[in-house]
C-alpha cells in the first residue's frame, strides 16, 4: 500500500528566509505521525506545501499514492495553527457549510456534525452564535469542523495548544481513535513530550532542515541508553566502578552517566556485591535530549 | 463552482440577517428624503421677514418699489419708505443698522445725467436671495417709472409689464411631456445618491469582510478546501447580490408609492420624472460594474490590512470620485452634451455617478453609454488581476500593514 502522503526533497524560500530545505517523510495509514521542532523551525511552511495552500520551490508531494491535486483536499482535514470560525454563524450552520465545502450534501453533514457535537459533550452549544462560545468550545468545532468530511489524512498544526488538560485529553482520546480507525494523522508541536507519548513516528525539524527522522522506536534505538538511576542501601562504592562517566548521588538515589559503549549489567553486578539493590533502570534518553543533542552536534559541526 | 456558489450563500445570508442591512434599507432611503427637504424647505424661507428701508429723493419710485417688494408674497418683507431722502440720513439709517432695527436700506440717487444709482446696504452679505429679488424689483420700478415718464398711463402699466412664466417640455422619443429642470435634478441627484450609496458602501463591505476574516484567522481553514480566487469570486457574487436585493426593494416601494392614488394627488398638474425600462436596466448594470470595481480594488486593499482601522484609512480613495461627481452635478445638468460632462463620465470610477445624472437630464448617445461600459469593464479586468493576486498572498500574511513595495513583489509570486 502506498503512503497516505509523501514528501520527497521539497524546499521553500521566502525573500532572504530558507523556511524548508531537501524535506522528505511519509506517513502511512494508521500512524500517528509528529512534526516536531522549535517554533519557526519550518513546521507550518512544510505542512501548507504538504496541503497546497503554498507552492514548493522544488521537490513534489504525492497524496494516495498519486501527484498532488486539489481534489485530493476532499480527503484531507486540515486545523491551521492560526484558525477561527465565523464569528455570527451558529454553530451548527457553520459546521454544516464546512462539510458542504467538503463535498458532503447538507442533511450528511448535519447528522455527522449533531454525532461529534454529542461525543465532544458540546450539543447544548449547538444552537448558539460562535461568538458567545468560551475559547475551548470553539477548539472543539474546529476540531470538528476538521474531520466532519470523515478525512482519511488529518492534518493538525500545533492542535494541543492553549487547550485546558481536560479538553487536550480528550483531543488526544479522539486522535488515537482515529489512529485505531486508520486513518493517517501528522500533527505538529514544539512539546516533545507530547509527541513521545502519542507518535509511531516523528521528524524532528530545525531551521528548516530534517535532523532525526523515522520511527520512534527506530530513532530513540539508536542512542545509546546510557544513563542509569540506582536506588540503594549501604556502600556507595560501586560508584567508582570504571563504566562510570560522572555521577550525582543524592543520598540512596545516584543518577549516572555511562562512559560511550559502557556495560550497564556489568555495574550492575558491581552495585549487588557491595549495596542492596531496590532499584536498577537503565533509561533510554528522552526526545527532548537526543533533540539538543542532534542540533548540538549539527551547532558545533 | 460549488465552493463559489456555497461561499456566496453563505455572505449573502449572514449579510441579509444581519442588522446593518435592515437599518440601512430604511434608513439610506429617510436620509435621502430627509437630505432633499433639507434642500428644499429652507431655500422658500431664504431671506424672509427682512425689514428693508428704501432711501430715495423720488417718492414716487420709492412707493412703485415699494409695492414691487412686498408683492413677492413668499419674501414677507416689511418695506418703510424714506422720501425724499437727504445725504445726512444715511448716518440715522447706519444708526438704525447698528440698533438691529432694520435688516437693511436700499439707497437710490438719481444724478442729473439720468442714470439712477442704486446701493443696498445690509448688515449680512451673501444673502443672494434678498439681492436677487431687489435686482428684479428694482429694474421693474424702474422700467415702469421710465414708461410713466414718457407719457402713457399708469393705467395701462400692468398690462404692459406682465410676466410670462416659460413651461419647459422635454422631447424624448416623439412625445413632448412637461418637465421641470428643478424636479430632473432632484430626480437625477436622487439616483445618483442611491448609486453612489450603494456601489461605494457594498464595496466597502466586500473590503471589511475580508478584514474579518483575516482577523478571525477563517482563512487558513477555508484555503485547505477552496481556491482563494474561489473565494473571492464567492464573496463578491454574495455581497453584490445583497446590494441588489436592496435596490430591489427600493424600487418596489418607490414604484407603489408612485402608483398609489396619494402620488397620484401629489403629482397631478405637476411635472413627473420620466423614466424609462432602458434606463431602470442600464442603472443596474451601471450598479454591478460599480460594485465590482469599488469591490475588487477595497478587497486587494483589505487583504494588505491588519484591522479594520488600517482600512478605513484608504476610504478617501472611494470618496475622491464621489466628491468630483457630485462637483460636477449641477454643470452636467445644464450642460449635459459639454466634453467635460463627456469626459468625466468616461472615467471608470465616476462613471456610474455621471451618467446615473446625464440618463435624467438628456439621454446619451448610444456609443457613450457603450464606450463607459467597455472602459469599465476594462478597468475591472485590470483592478481586479491586481487584486487577486495581492489578495492570495495577503490573506495569509498578519502583522502590519503591506507596504507599497511589498504589495508589488506580491505581484511577482507564482
Amino acid at each position: 500500500m502506498p503512503p497516505v502522503v509523501a514528501l520527497d526533497r521539497i524546499s521553500k524560500a521566502y525573500e532572504n528566509k530558507i523556511a524548508v530545505q531537501d524535506l522528505s517523510l511519509q506517513i502511512d495509514a494508521g500512524t500517528m505521525f509528529g512534526l516536531v521542532g522549535p517554533n519557526g523551525s519550518g513546521k507550518t511552511s512544510s505542512i501548507r506545501m504538504m496541503i497546497g495552500i503554498t507552492m514548493p520551490d522544488s521537490g513534489s508531494v504525492s497524496m494516495f499514492g498519486k501527484p498532488y491535486a486539489r481534489e485530493s483536499l476532499r480527503r484531507v482535514g486540515y486545523l491551521p495553527e492560526e484558525r477561527g470560525l465565523y464569528k455570527k454563524m451558529k454553530v451548527m450552520e457553520q459546521l454544516v457549510f464546512m462539510g458542504e465545502l467538503h463535498g458532503l450534501n447538507p442533511a450528511v453533514a448535519a447528522r455527522r456534525a449533531h454525532e461529534w457535537c454529542e461525543r465532544l459533550q458540546i450539543l447544548e452549544v449547538a444552537q448558539k452564535k460562535t461568538e458567545e462560545l468560551s475559547k475551548g468550545m470553539q477548539q472543539k468545532i474546529q476540531f470538528i469542523a476538521t474531520l466532519l468530511h470523515d478525512p482519511e489524512l488529518v492534518v493538525m498544526d500545533e492542535p494541543f495548544s492553549g487547550l485546558d488538560p481536560v479538553n487536550a485529553a480528550l483531543l488526544q482520546d479522539t486522535l488515537i481513535d482515529l489512529k485505531k480507525a486508520g486513518k493517517a494523522i501528522l500533527f505538529s508541536t514544539h512539546r516533545m513530550d507530547q509527541v513521545e507519548k502519542l507518535c509511531d513516528a516523528i521528524c524532528l525539524i530545525h531551521h528548516g532542515y530534517a535532523v532525526l527522522s523515522g520511527g520512534l522506536r527506530e530513532v530513540k534505538s539508536r542512542y545509546e541508553r546510557d544513563r542509569v538511576v540506582i536506588n540503594f542501601e549501604g556502600d556507595a562504592a560501586f560508584l567508582g566502578h570504571p563504566a562510570i562517566e560522572s555521577f550525582k548521588n543524592y543520598s540512596g538515589q545516584a543518577e549516572i552517566q555511562l562512559k560511550p559503549h559502557a556495560d550497564a549489567q556489568d555495574l550492575l553486578r558491581a552495585a549487588m556485591e557491595r549495596a542492596s539493590i531496590y532499584r536498577f533502570e537503565l533509561m533510554e534518553p528522552s526526545l527532548e535530549e537526543i533533540f539538543i543533542r542532534t542540533v548540538g552536534e549539527k551547532i558545533d559541526a | 463552482m460549488r465552493s463559489v456558489w456555497l461561499v456566496a450563500r453563505r455572505e449573502y445570508l449572514e449579510q441579509v440577517r444581519g442588522k446593518a442591512f435592515k437599518v440601512t434599507t430604511i434608513l439610506i432611503p429617510v436620509v435621502f428624503i430627509g437630505i432633499m427637504a433639507a434642500m428644499i424647505l429652507p431655500s422658500r424661507y431664504w431671506g424672509t421677514s427682512k425689514h428693508l428701508v428704501i432711501a430715495a429723493q423720488n417718492p414716487a419710485f420709492a412707493a412703485r418699489l415699494r409695492n414691487e417688494l412686498v408683492a413677492d408674497k413668499d419674501a414677507k418683507m416689511t418695506v418703510d419708505i424714506l422720501a425724499p431722502a437727504a445725504p445726512g440720513d444715511r448716518a440715522t439709517l447706519h444708526s438704525e443698522l447698528d440698533a438691529k432695527q432694520i435688516d437693511g436700506f436700499v439707497w437710490i440717487e438719481a444724478p442729473a445725467d439720468g442714470k439712477e444709482l442704486v446701493t443696498y446696504v445690509s448688515r449680512s452679505a451673501g444673502d443672494f436671495t434678498t439681492e436677487d429679488r431687489l435686482n428684479t424689483a428694482v429694474n421693474r420700478a424702474l422700467v415702469e417709472q421710465r414708461v410713466v415718464n414718457h407719457g402713457i398711463a399708469a393705467s395701462d402699466i400692468p398690462a404692459l409689464t406682465a410676466n410670462v412664466d416659460i413651461k419647459t417640455m422635454l422631447y424624448r422619443e416623439g412625445v413632448e411631456k412637461p418637465s421641470s429642470a428643478l424636479i430632473t435634478l432632484f430626480f437625477g441627484y436622487g439616483m445618483a445618491f442611491l448609486l453612489t450609496f450603494t456601489v461605494v458602501m457594498y464595496g466597502m463591505n466586500v473590503g471589511r469582510s475580508v478584514i474579518q476574516e483575516k482577523t478571525s484567522r477563517i482563512f487558513e481553514v477555508m484555503l485547505s478546501t477552496v481556491k482563494a480566487s474561489d473565494m473571492l469570486a464567492g464573496k463578491l457574487i454574495g455581497i453584490g447580490a445583497v446590494g441588489l436585493t436592496q435596490i430591489a426593494i427600493w424600487i418596489a416601494l418607490g414604484a407603489v408609492l408612485l402608483t398609489t392614488a396619494l402620488a397620484e394627488n401629489w403629482m397631478t398638474g405637476t411635472a413627473k420624472p420620466q423614466v424609462s425600462i432602458v434606463e431602470v436596466v442600464l442603472l443596474c448594470v451601471y450598479f454591478v460594474l460599480g460594485y465590482a470595481l469599488y469591490s475588487t480594488f477595497f478587497a486587494g486593499l483589505a487583504a494588505t490590512c491588519d484591522t479594520e482601522q488600517e482600512l478605513q484609512q484608504y476610504a478617501p480613495l472611494a470618496a475622491v470620485p464621489v466628491w468630483l461627481s457630485f462637483g460636477m452635478i449641477t454643470f452636467i445638468m445644464s450642460n449635459p452634451n459639454s466634453i467635460w460632462s463627456i469626459l468625466i463620465s468616461m472615467f471608470p470610477p465616476c462613471s456610474p455617478i455621471t451618467m446615473a445624472f446625464r440618463f435624467t437630464a438628456q439621454f446619451p448617445p448610444a456609443w457613450q453609454i457603450a464606450l463607459s461600459l467597455a472602459l469599465m469593464v476594462i478597468s475591472i479586468y485590470i483592478v481586479l488581476w491586481l487584486s487577486s493576486r495581492i489578495y492570495r498572498v495577503g490573506i495569509l500574511m498578519y502583522g502590519k500593514r503591506a507596504t507599497l513595495p511589498e504589495m508589488v513583489r506580491w505581484l511577482r509570486y507564482n
